[in-house]
């Protein structure tokens, strides 16, 4: 503020003036003649209150234009620091707002969150444009996605601004420009431009700079988000009996030493305490009083820079999930001796997997926990109890692979493939030899050429009314199915029409075997998705009907992709979902990237010259000059009125 | 004198004005074309008893019933003879006050009246008189007479004073009108006294009463502004009076039943002297119809 502004303010301290004016004039009451003045009692008390009641609003005005006219002195060297527009030749423009929401815009910019400045930033923006200025707004969380496609309605992509929310998701500041570009750069406006509020914390600070090489300039405006901090966060946590491991990571720069972890209950109390792992990552462990303790939260104490990721819900310890084999080995081990054949495939997938090797098909689906698909090949059959146990797993998401052959063929009494297969099945001669690569579909489509002879010279062949109900992955040269799948609850089935054993085909020895063999394990794995997963990442639920979330700030509502359910948590924290009636948690966790929160560099030109103005001066003494000439009436409304009443007396 | 007071003693004649129209106006709607000069004093047919007051006349005392009834009562007898009406107005400074809303000045509408009463007597062949309580030095004085041109002669002095004159200050203005309504009237003639009453000395009240126990009937009618009887004033005022010097500065609201009361005081004093010596006390506002009012005097007087 220049001294000139300063002399200005300074005649806001007339504003005394008037009062004094008023304390001087209320003293003497204006006289009138009345002849009988002697019978008249004094009362100059009372007289004087009530001198100060009725000049009040005339004293109030009269102080408020003083005030206006220090302010109206004193406003050009005032002005209002916000973002603004720059036009070319006053011609529309054509703006896609890129609004960071990732975790790291949740760190203090000044008296509010970074992404409360962007969202305020775009605001800002939006005030400055016009009618005929088009607008889309894009969102930088991991995945970026479009939240208003471009519009001249303003007063939508208001709307749209103010229904943007904070996200503990991770940064994608390369898609969500990407995205920007595409929705303007086929607009009419010749003047295009990209606006980003961001940190620019992607958590790749070395990346090639925002915007460089960019066909649609880009402005990378508010500066004072890029600021660099540092952060910690509880990354995962689970409990085994009375332990609780607390994993922490910090962004380069940070470490957690000297904090501490605290596991609470749900009232918050807390249960037990461990000083943070040293180092940038650790992990520490929280011992419990008692197994039987409940532990909800693990907490890291002290600040830094987000908070919303120093609480992390704890889990019961899982592993990372398994696939089930159940296969006879004396039927299917190769000639060389070893495992089972699909269990050496599997091996040499090298999936991110366990295999689990268990002799028979278990009676209660509570074995089957952990467990994301099992494997039969050749089963003689299932019992009731193996049955049910299989309805469950099948209903609850799994995925089970079943090989027929000639023991499927030849179940005993009682036994049978349900709820797989409505009725049994036929082990036969065949004169086709093999498959038809031109039928197969999807992730088979390309390896199945390997299977165009595959020395069988039986197969199993399925009841047309199984077969209808199935869809063929891969077709015998005759037309029957050889690979095909069916939905049944929300898992699946796949099955196969030949078994494993290479006595019978050579079907294991094909490398279509290993591709129908990672298919299958892709699809079971997708259908049982981990408890803890990083924030932003879907959560499908093929099969479902109906999904309800709700998540650590209230209901989650789920949406639809080619009609499978799909939840796609926002925030960091617990997941209470309920699945066509069946209650699961589900943990998001943040990304491990996100806690470093140095900013990549921003490509030269992008400070927004020609597009923008960081400090536009927005002159109010307009607006104060009027208000000031609106107070001059009402003081002369004010004294027209007071003489009125006085001549009326 | 300079032109600002010249402008405060001229009259505010408002709607009154002129005054030679309107006083006509006014007895024509009292005038009832048979007048008859009455009067109770000395005289040949009995015209019955009263009261005695000091200063009556112990000729008609009677004394039959002094000796029967052990009470004062004196005689009274009508007459035939003319009756002189002796107009007393006051033209001190309080009455050239018009209140807002008010048709005009207070000296205006006893103007009005006066000129009025005049012409309803001299119609009648009784002589007229007037004189001015207040109105400066050069305050005109009209003589007894009668005759069309006695009425001219009312009127062109009613209009040509100015109000002026401070009683509570001049002591003596009320003993150089009385001087000049004593040399004017006699025994049985009829003194009309207009005035607001307000600023007169303490003792005037008796002093103009004990005119109506000399054989002459006085009717006092106390002439108000209607702010004066209504005190239409609202918050913080100063007053200041027309005569007396006094300044008040009060809260309107909370001094106007105060007020009311005291000019009830003031009024009520008046009356109670001139009704005990045997006058009439009537009151009225500028804004009261200037027939009603003369014919009130009138009935009063008769």
């Amino acid at each position: 503020m220049t001294f000139l502004s300063t002399l200005a303010l300074a005649v806001a301290l007339l504003v005394v003036a008037p009062y004094v004016a008023h304390r001087l004039r209320r003293r003497r009451a204006e006289e009138q003649l009345f002849p009988p003045a002697r019978l008249v009692q004094p009362a100059p008390p009372q007289s004087r209150r009530r001198s100060r009641i009725e000049d009040r609003a005339l004293l109030a005005t009269r102080a408020a234009a003083v005030l206006l006219l220090a302010l109206l002195g004193a406003t050009p060297f005032v002005r209002c620091s916000r973002l603004s527009l720059q036009r070319s030749g006053g011609a529309s423009v054509a703006m896609a707002i890129v609004v960071d929401d990732s975790m790291s815009m949740g760190a203090a910019a000044g008296d509010r969150s970074r992404f409360v400045r962007a969202r305020d930033g775009a605001r800002e923006l939006l005030a400055s444009a016009r009618e005929g200025d088009a607008v889309a707004v894009v969102l930088a969380g991991a995945p970026a996605r479009v939240a208003l496609a471009a519009t001249t309605d303003l007063g939508a992509a208001r709307d749209a601004i103010d229904a943007l929310a904070a996200s503990d998701r991770a940064t994608d500041l390369d898609g969500a420009v990407t995205l920007a570009r595409g929705l303007v750069s086929s607009l009419p406006q010749v003047d295009r431009r990209i606006v980003v509020l961001s940190d620019l914390a992607d958590g790749h600070p070395d990346a090639p700079p925002l915007g460089e090489g960019s066909a649609v300039p880009v402005w990378v405006a508010l500066p004072e988000l890029r600021v660099a901090a540092v952060d910690c966060g509880v990354m995962r946590a689970d409990r085994n009996g009375a332990r609780v491991r607390v994993g922490v990571a910090c962004g380069p720069g940070a470490v957690a030493t000297g904090r501490e972890v605290v596991v609470e209950d749900a009232e918050g109390k807390t249960l037990g305490r461990a000083a943070a792992p040293a180092g940038v990552t650790g992990e520490t462990t929280v011992l419990l009083p008692s197994e039987d303790a409940a532990p909800v939260r693990a907490r890291l104490l002290g600040s830094d820079a987000v908070a919303s990721d120093d609480v992390a819900p704890v889990l019961p310890e899982m592993s990372r999930g398994a696939i089930a084999v159940v296969a006879d080995a004396a039927d299917e081990t190769v000639a060389t001796g070893g495992a089972p054949i699909v269990e050496q495939a599997l091996s040499a997938l090298k999936l991110d997997v366990d295999m689990r090797p268990i002799p028979a098909f278990p009676d209660r689906a509570e074995d089957l926990a952990g467990d994301v698909g099992v494997l039969l090949d050749d089963p003689p059959g299932l019992t009731p109890e193996q049955r049910h146990a299989l309805g469950a797993f099948l209903d609850g998401g799994g995925v089970v692979l079943v090989a027929l052959g000639p023991h499927a063929a030849a179940a005993p009494l009682g036994a049978s493939l349900e709820p797989v297969l409505g009725h049994g099945v036929v082990w036969g001669g065949t004169k086709a030899t093999g498959g038809d690569p031109a039928s197969a579909v999807g992730a088979l489509a390309e390896p199945a050429r390997s299977l165009a002879d595959l020395g069988a010279s039986r197969r199993v062949t399925l009841d047309p009314e199984d077969a209808s109900a199935t869809e063929v992955l891969v077709k015998w040269t005759d037309g029957a199915p050889l690979v095909a799948r069916r939905a049944i609850g929300r898992g699946e089935a796949w099955l196969v029409t030949l078994p494993f054993s290479v006595d019978e085909s050579d079907l294991a020895l094909r490398p279509a075997f290993l591709a129908l063999l990672d298919a299958w394990v892709g699809a079971a794995r997708a259908r049982a998705a981990p408890k803890r997963t990083d924030v932003g990442t879907p959560w499908r639920f093929p099969g479902a009907h109906v999904v309800d979330a709700v998540g650590p700030k209230g209901p989650l509502a789920a949406s639809r992709d080619e009609g499978v359910p799909r939840l796609v948590p926002p925030l960091v924290g617990l997941y209470r979902i309920t699945v066509d009636g069946k209650a699961e948690a589900r943990v998001a966790a943040p990304v491990a990237r996100e806690l470093d929160l140095r900013p990549r560099a921003a490509a030269a030109g992008t400070g927004g010259e020609g597009m923008g103005e960081r400090r536009a001066a927005v002159d109010i003494s307009g607006q104060v000059a009027l208000a000031l000439l609106a107070l001059v009436a009402a003081e002369i409304a004010l004294r027209a009125w007071s003489r009125r009443k006085v001549e009326a007396v | 004198m300079s032109g600002r007071q010249a402008i405060r003693r001229a009259i505010d004649w408002g709607e009154l004005a002129p005054l030679h129209i309107r006083a006509r106006q006014v007895a024509d709607g009292v005038y009832a074309g048979a007048h008859r000069s009455n009067r109770r004093g000395a005289g040949v047919e009995f015209g019955g008893y009263r009261e005695y007051v000091p200063g009556d006349d112990l000729r008609w005392l009677d004394r039959r019933s002094l000796l029967r009834h052990d009470r004062l009562v004196v005689r009274q007898f009508e007459t035939e003879t003319d009756r002189v009406l002796c107009l007393l107005v006051d033209a001190s400074a309080s009455m050239g006050y018009r209140g807002k809303g008010a048709p005009g000045a207070k000296i205006a509408f006893a103007a009005v009246i006066a000129a009025a009463l005049a012409r309803v007597a001299l119609t009648g062949g009784d002589p007229v008189s007037l004189t001015f309580l207040g109105g400066g030095e050069r305050a005109p004085h009209v003589p007894r007479s009668a005759g069309r041109d006695q009425f001219e002669r009312v009127v062109a002095a009613l209009e040509s004073v100015e109000v002026g004159g401070d009683a509570r200050v001049d002591g003596s203005m009320v003993d150089r009108a009385l001087q000049g309504l004593a040399r004017a009237t006699r025994r049985g003639a009829i003194v009309v006294f207009l005035s607001d009453l307000i600023d007169l000395p303490d003792d005037s009240a008796e002093r103009i009463a004990a005119i109506a126990s000399t054989g002459r009937v006085l009717a006092v009618t106390q002439t108000l502004d209607p702010a004066e009887v209504e005190f239409p004033f609202t918050g913080t005022v100063r007053l200041r009076a027309l005569e007396g010097g006094a300044v008040v500065e009060t809260d309107a609201e909370t001094t106007r039943e105060r007020y009311l009361a005291a000019l009830a005081a003031l009024t009520g004093s008046w009356q109670e002297a001139t009704v005990r010596r045997g006058g009439r006390f009537t009151r009225a506002t500028t804004t009261d119809d200037p027939v009603r009012v003369v014919r009130t005097i009138l009935e009063a007087v008769r």
